[in-house]
């Protein structure tokens, strides 16, 4: 008697946690937090853990701590594979004039290009190329597609 | 008694006296001006010439088709049905019935004779003021046959000149940047074709990404921006020839070309490390001169027509606005104030106003302002839209606009459009393929 | 010990019923941030307002309308495909084109050369009086005198040479006017910034059609620079002719047989 008890108590219990938890999993896909892309869709790895890619709010060029954190992994990954040389491509949203998005674009690169050289990796190995607004990575017309195009991915370039 | 007298002949007196009265028009209307453009007269045996050489049954009433497209288009002509017409085009280009034309409310007459003498084309044409019942011009020219379209477009401008008072902008080209392919994936090449969408031609061939292409002032050279080997760089093009060359030696990207009015130099943007200031380079001594030097972004120059002013667009004071400084580059003044981003500033070849794109509250606009900021008037609002340019009478600006994606992020499209200055005419400009990115050269005669 | 599991399952049951009930409210899509712009409050009208007089904002918006219906497309012929390989060179014409030459002098247009010079001559050719027409006037107007017969003695508002008696009322005037802005295609090339005033004086017959004509101003239509005035006086001609027989009032024929339009384009341009 006691043990079916346990047992009935211990199932339900297991039931109810098992149903809390399906609910928590749906959460974090296709996030931003304050215009800047957070999630993972898009995201492709340099490395196991290293993500290639960094994202910006609109009309910004500053990195997010995300950001930082992001390029922290790459100029590691970097400095283990000293051969290895980069581009960084810059790009921006559709909703801004085209002559300015390629000048933003090759800025947000910079600003990634010059995190990584504070983490002593010599100018040498990275490039920077701007595609402004004509290499969007989600062509949708919302907000979320436009988040996922304002970026600095790293591209092995050897 | 006489006091009497004296007093009713002063009341009456200035009876008599009838001043001049004036009354004053103020206003009028803004209909499109009806005018009759009579196929213009071709005898046979010039008929039959042409026919062999151009392909074409009737060149008399193919050049009159294109001078009516051309008025119908500018938005300030009423071409009248042809079917109408009571005089036949021989007779009527020698003495027009007026009453005839009169009849079906014309208020204006084209007529004019197609010949073919030495190997050439030989036109005449004349205006007449059906009302006043006279004629107001005449003029003929010869040239090569295969130039036949020209002349319906140099036709044009001279009736157009001479009702309006303006310069036309009719024997013109656009240069633009073809689009195909998928909004992730799209093939763009340069193309180049008349005002009314004829004679389109591609120069480049798609393998590498080019943008912004924008006439030299004698339209024979073409400055862009290329991705050739991944290098974002100006280039020229000689559209005879065919060639490219990479203007200067850039050890960063340059972008954002424009000619100057005098075509000796190219001025453009210039990014290195996260910077863009404006540079210019002379095409003859290769000399480069830096004319901004600010930590912010600094591109889209564009010329005043005399050449003594830049402007330009800058995000200096936190966000895109217009600029407006000398040629030298001292003497920056900022001349958007309004609420909202300014980008693409671009003046007006009668030195008049800058037009420029806005962003605000999401929504794009199509713009212009006085060249000291003042007036600005918004022209037309879209979801996306920009680059305006201008045509060389400074009256018209072409642009182009883009469409949303669904959810499926399909669906877009970039075409062409353009509008009057006066916001009157809005209308898509068709080209076979999408286009984006045009430029639109100044008169082809001169 | 069985009411304590049903008590438990009870609970339990509450427990998962209330977990699931709250699901919705934690399924809840992504909230989508619009792009940060600066958010400022502005009136568009303001900055849209194209600046023409208010009737030409009415017709312009009218005729706005009537074009978003009709769709306007450029006509094009779809060009041959381009085919080649290699970069085609574009050949621009041959030959530029030869001289632009007036037409010389032909028999039957004496009157070109003095067309520059001589505006008033051509309305002193044309015949425009038609006594046939003048008795169906005649007519006409016994029945429109009851209906137009106004006060003739208030002063008009632009007129201060005129006296009391002299003018036309305000009705009349009015009557006149809105004749002629219908008639008066102005043409939209002119500047903006330049004295755009035509002044007509007329010699009017007493059906209101033209006896005389002459630009007060006409030596200006062929000053270097004033190109753009002889076209607005083209157009002012044009108007006048295509208005008549001018709306006049039907009486007081001494008063107004003389009559000056100023025809100011300026309003219309730059509202």
């Amino acid at each position: 008697m006691n043990l079916s008890k346990i047992l009935k108590n211990g199932f339900l219990v297991i039931v109810a946690s098992l149903v809390l938890t399906a609910c928590a999993t749906q959460k974090k896909i296709g996030q931003t937090q304050g215009d800047v892309y957070t999630g993972t869709d898009s995201v492709e790895y340099l490395a196991s853990g290293v993500k290639d890619r960094v994202f910006f709010a609109t009309n910004e060029t500053v990195l997010t701590t995300a950001s930082r954190e992001t390029l922290r992994k790459q100029a590691a990954w970097l400095r283990k594979n000293s051969k290895i040389t980069i581009v960084l491509e810059g790009h921006a949203d559709e909703r801004g004039t085209r002559e300015y998005n390629l000048a933003i674009g090759e800025r947000r690169a910079n600003s990634a290009k010059d995190y990584l050289m504070t983490y002593g990796i010599s100018s040498d190995r990275i490039s920077v190329l701007s595609y402004g607004k004509e290499r969007p990575v989600d062509s949708g017309s919302s907000p979320l597609a436009w988040s996922k195009n304002r970026r600095s991915v790293s591209v092995k370039a050897n | 008694m006489l006091f009497r007298y004296l007093f009713i002949l002063l009341i009456l007196l200035p009876l008599k006296a009838f001043a001049l009265i004036e009354v004053d028009i103020t206003r009028g209307n803004l209909n499109p001006l009806p005018v009759a453009v009579s196929p213009l007269s071709i005898d046979e045996k010039s008929k039959s010439n042409f026919k062999k050489i151009l392909k074409k049954e009737d060149l008399g009433s193919e050049i009159s088709a294109i001078v009516e497209n051309n008025l119908r288009q500018s938005g300030l002509f009423n071409p009248l049905n042809k079917n109408a017409f009571l005089q036949k085009p021989d007779i009527a280009n020698l003495k027009p019935r007026f009453e005839d034309w009169n009849l079906i409310k014309a208020q204006a007459l084209i007529t004019g004779k197609v010949t073919f003498v030495d190997e050439k084309l030989r036109v005449e044409f004349r205006l007449w003021d059906v009302l006043a019942g006279k004629e107001m011009m005449a003029l003929a020219f010869t040239t090569v046959p295969s130039n036949w379209r020209r002349v319906g477009h140099i036709i044009t401008d001279k009736v157009y000149e001479r009702l309006t008072g303006e310069n036309g902008y009719f024997d013109t080209r656009i240069i633009y940047v073809s689009e195909e392919g998928s909004k992730t994936n799209r093939i763009k090449k340069l193309a180049i074709m008349d005002q009314d969408g004829f004679n389109n031609k591609y120069l480049t061939l798609g393998n590498e990404l080019v943008l912004t292409p924008r006439f030299s002032p004698t339209n024979q050279m073409v400055t862009y921006l290329s991705y050739f080997r991944n290098l974002p760089r100006v280039y020229l093009l000689d559209i005879e020839t065919g060639m490219q060359e990479v203007v200067g030696d850039f050890p960063g990207m340059t972008f954002a070309p424009r000619f100057s009015p005098d075509g000796k130099k190219i001025i453009m943007s210039f990014a290195k490390d996260g910077n863009s200031d404006i540079y210019t380079m002379d095409l003859e001594n290769r000399i480069v001169e830096r004319i901004t030097n600010h930590p912010s972004i600094d591109t889209s120059p564009s010329y005043s027509p005399n050449g003594k002013y830049i402007t330009f667009n800058s995000d200096r004071s936190g966000y895109q606005q217009i600029y407006v400084m000398n040629s030298s580059g001292k003497n920056v003044k900022r001349i958007s104030f309004g609420n909202g981003i300014y980008g693409t500033p671009v003046w007006s070849p009668r030195g008049d106003l800058i037009a420029f794109t806005k962003l605000h509250k999401g929504k794009f606009y199509i713009g212009v302002m006085r060249t000291d900021g003042t007036g600005e008037r918004l022209l037309t609002e879209n979801y996306y839209q920009e680059a305006p340019s201008w045509s060389p009478n400074g009256r018209v600006l072409i642009f182009y606009r883009e469409t949303k994606t669904n959810s499926k992020g399909e669906g877009f499209s970039a075409k062409l459009w353009s509008i009057d200055l006066t916001g009157y005419n809005e209308k898509m400009v068709n080209t076979e393929t999408d286009a984006s990115d045009p430029s639109w050269s100044s008169l082809l005669t001169n | 010990m069985n009411r304590n599991i049903t008590i438990s399952f009870g609970l339990h049951a509450l427990l998962v019923i209330i977990t699931a009930m709250s699901l919705p409210f934690l399924a809840k899509k992504p909230i989508d941030l619009p792009p940060i712009v600066s958010v400022e409050l502005i009136q568009i009208s303001d900055k849209t307002n194209i600046p023409f007089a208010p009737k030409a904002k009415k017709i312009i918006e009218k005729v706005k309308e009537k074009e978003k219906k009709k769709k306007i497309v450029s006509e094009q012929a779809p060009p041959k495909m381009v085919k080649k390989e290699k970069q085609d060179a574009i050949p621009l014409p041959d030959e530029k084109i030869e001289k632009i030459k007036e037409i010389k002098e032909e028999k039957q247009n004496p009157e070109k050369v003095e067309t520059e010079i001589k505006q008033v001559s051509e309305f002193e050719k044309k015949d425009l009086f038609d006594p046939n027409s003048i008795a169906a006037l005649i007519d006409k107007s016994k029945v429109e005198t009851a209906l137009t017969r106004e006060k003739t003695d208030k002063i008009t508002q632009d007129q201060d040479k005129n006296i009391d008696f002299g003018g036309l009322s305000l009705s009349e005037e009015d009557a006149l006017k809105a004749q002629i802005f219908g008639c008066w295609s102005i043409p939209l090339g002119l500047p903006y910034n330049e004295n755009l005033l035509v002044r007509i004086k007329l010699q009017l017959k007493p059906d209101g059609s033209i006896m005389r004509s002459e630009i007060l101003d006409h030596a200006r239509m062929n000053k270097p620079g004033q190109g753009f005035y002889k076209v607005l006086a083209e157009s002012a001609l044009r108007a006048i002719k295509l208005c008549q027989p001018l709306r006049v009032p039907t009486t007081g024929y001494e008063r107004w047989k003389e009559l000056q339009l100023n025809f100011d384009a300026r309003e219309m341009l730059e509202g």
